[in-house]
């Protein structure tokens, strides 16, 4: 669970890395991106596993549409810009959120039957439940594939260069409002990715975003802010904590000790775990 | 090559130049000289679409460039080095010269020119795996000049190449200039230390307060009574 939670930051500590702008959104793109693979089961019979891709590309386009669409003209903003950006991406959530409820209803969905639903697996003993496994894996691997894409591709090299100094890149000939519009569509596409895995085994409904964001919120400051690979290990840290405060405490309060480890770590190292500056 | 007509900038309403004109020819090392304020900066922000000018042309190769943006610009053919330099601090001095080669990221020889920054500035070959920002300001000018010219430009265009630079260094940087127009580029350089430039310089301008006060070659410049006691101090 921790690695999705990594996933699902990561997303969100890439387009904050690049530019300076937390997506309030981030929590409804996941729902969108439960949305797709639930239709896209219940339409077609397509398992999430098959989906996963389609829905991770429809993200990469939604939330690159999102830059160019809001969040560009949003940044432009010639006064109070801090404030013009989290409302434009709060009132995106909350938009996502209606149009939602109207359209989907707040019923709660659920994928009755595929291929690893509900399944577990036997290693040395220990069951694990298999979706939850698989996502592990695919968060992984996703996070490989971006680290390879940063750090070899040119579009990567140009990615790591709007982060430093956006306002440079011209002077190279690059279009800095691609490589954020780039940007907006890789975060997006991870979380759609993680979303994707998540519809296996978790209910589907209209408000399914605000919890897991609230807990990429944490994960991202936990890690660091702006760093990719500390949002991912914030993830992994978040997801341990969650799973010993289950053991310990009741269900109910599961969420204290992510909170609690979290304040820990604002009050002995405000940067985060792995935040550098 | 460059052509620059009754261009006006203004930054929230204040004019930093007003109807400056000047021209760059093929081949040419143009020096732009003028106190701290004069307008120097802008005028290279002006061509190179850092600012937008509020009235005026600039043509390049004889095509209106002027509100065109910044990075298509830079895709024409002229490589800007600002006054401040603007390299990516935490990127390596490997990956800050490779982004200038980006417009030909599909080539195969897109790391042709980086033979010749070499050749220019060889520290940097020692350097290649060095955070930009652990650089020295010399070193850094150098990087600057170097990922200009991964660019392939036809047209540098240099802002206060000299500034915050020790005095050894500042005379390589001058050299390198010179040979940077021997390799058939175009220098547009903008400069505060008037002598250095012109003695590298094929014609120069001054500018005062915003206006091109002065226009000549080099020699004319450095020849003229008045410049020499009030800017070179003779």
């Amino acid at each position: 669970m921790g690695l999705l939670y990594g996933l699902i930051a990561v997303g969100l500590a890439l387009i904050f890395g690049l530019m300076d702008v937390v997506n309030f959104a981030h929590g409804e793109f996941l729902m969108i991106a439960m949305y797709a693979t639930f239709f896209l089961f219940a339409f077609f019979a397509l398992d999430p596993l098959l989906s996963a891709p389609l829905v991770a590309a429809a993200l990469f386009i939604f939330g690159a549409v999102v830059y160019l669409l809001i969040v560009r003209f949003a940044v432009r903003a010639k006064a109070n810009t801090g404030m013009v950006q989290i409302f434009s991406t709060f009132g995106l959530a909350v938009l996502m959120r209606g149009v939602a409820q109207y359209f989907f209803t707040p019923d709660y969905r659920s994928i009755p039957h595929s291929w690893l639903g509900g399944k577990t697996i036997s290693i040395a003993g220990i069951y694990l439940p298999q979706p939850q496994l698989i996502g592990a894996l695919i968060a992984i691997a996703a996070f490989a594939g971006l680290y390879f894409f940063i750090h070899r591709t040119d579009f990567g090299r140009a990615l790591e260069a709007t982060r430093e100094d956006a306002g440079a890149v011209a002077l190279v000939g690059i279009d800095k409002n691609k490589v954020f519009a780039l940007g907006w569509g890789l975060g997006a596409a991870l979380v759609g990715l993680a979303g994707a895995v998540m519809a296996i085994f978790f209910y589907v409904f209209p408000d399914v975003g605000a919890s897991f964001a609230t807990i990429a919120y944490v994960t991202v400051a936990l890690g660091g802010f702006g760093s990719v690979f500390g949002a991912f290990a914030g993830g992994i840290v978040v997801g341990l904590v969650e799973a010993i405060t289950t053991l310990i405490l009741p269900p109910s309060l599961k969420t204290v000790g992510i909170y609690g480890v979290y304040l820990l770590v604002v009050f002995v190292r405000p940067r985060g775990l792995f935040g550098s500056i | 090559m460059l052509s620059v007509r009754d261009v006006t900038t203004a930054y929230q309403g204040l004019v930093a130049i007003s109807n400056v004109s000047i021209d760059v020819e093929q081949g040419e090392i143009v020096c732009v000289a003028g106190a701290n304020g004069a307008g120097k900066s802008t005028l290279l922000k002006s061509i190179a679409g850092a600012e937008r000018p509020r009235a005026g042309s600039v043509t390049f190769d004889g095509n209106r460039i002027d509100g065109m943006a910044q990075h298509l610009i830079t895709a024409k053919g002229i490589a800007y080095v600002p006054e401040n330099r603007r390299l990516f601090p935490r990127l390596a001095v490997r990956d800050n010269l490779r982004l200038g080669s980006y417009l030909y990221r599909g080539e195969a020889n897109r790391e042709e020119p980086l033979d010749f920054v070499f050749k220019l500035f060889p520290r940097l070959s020692e350097r290649m795996d060095q955070r930009a920002e652990t650089l020295s300001g010399g070193e850094q000018q150098m990087l600057a000049i170097g990922r200009a010219l991964m660019t392939r430009p036809r047209l540098l265009m240099l802002d206060e190449p000299s500034q915050g630079i020790m005095p050894k260094l500042v005379d390589e940087i001058f050299q390198a200039v010179k040979r940077i127009r021997d390799a058939g580029m175009t220098v547009l350089i903008v400069e505060q230390r008037m002598a250095e430039c012109l003695e590298i310089a094929d014609r120069a301008y001054i500018l005062q307060t915003g206006r091109v006060l002065m226009q000549g070659t080099a020699s004319e410049i450095s020849g003229n009574k008045d410049v020499r006691k009030a800017y070179l101090g003779l």
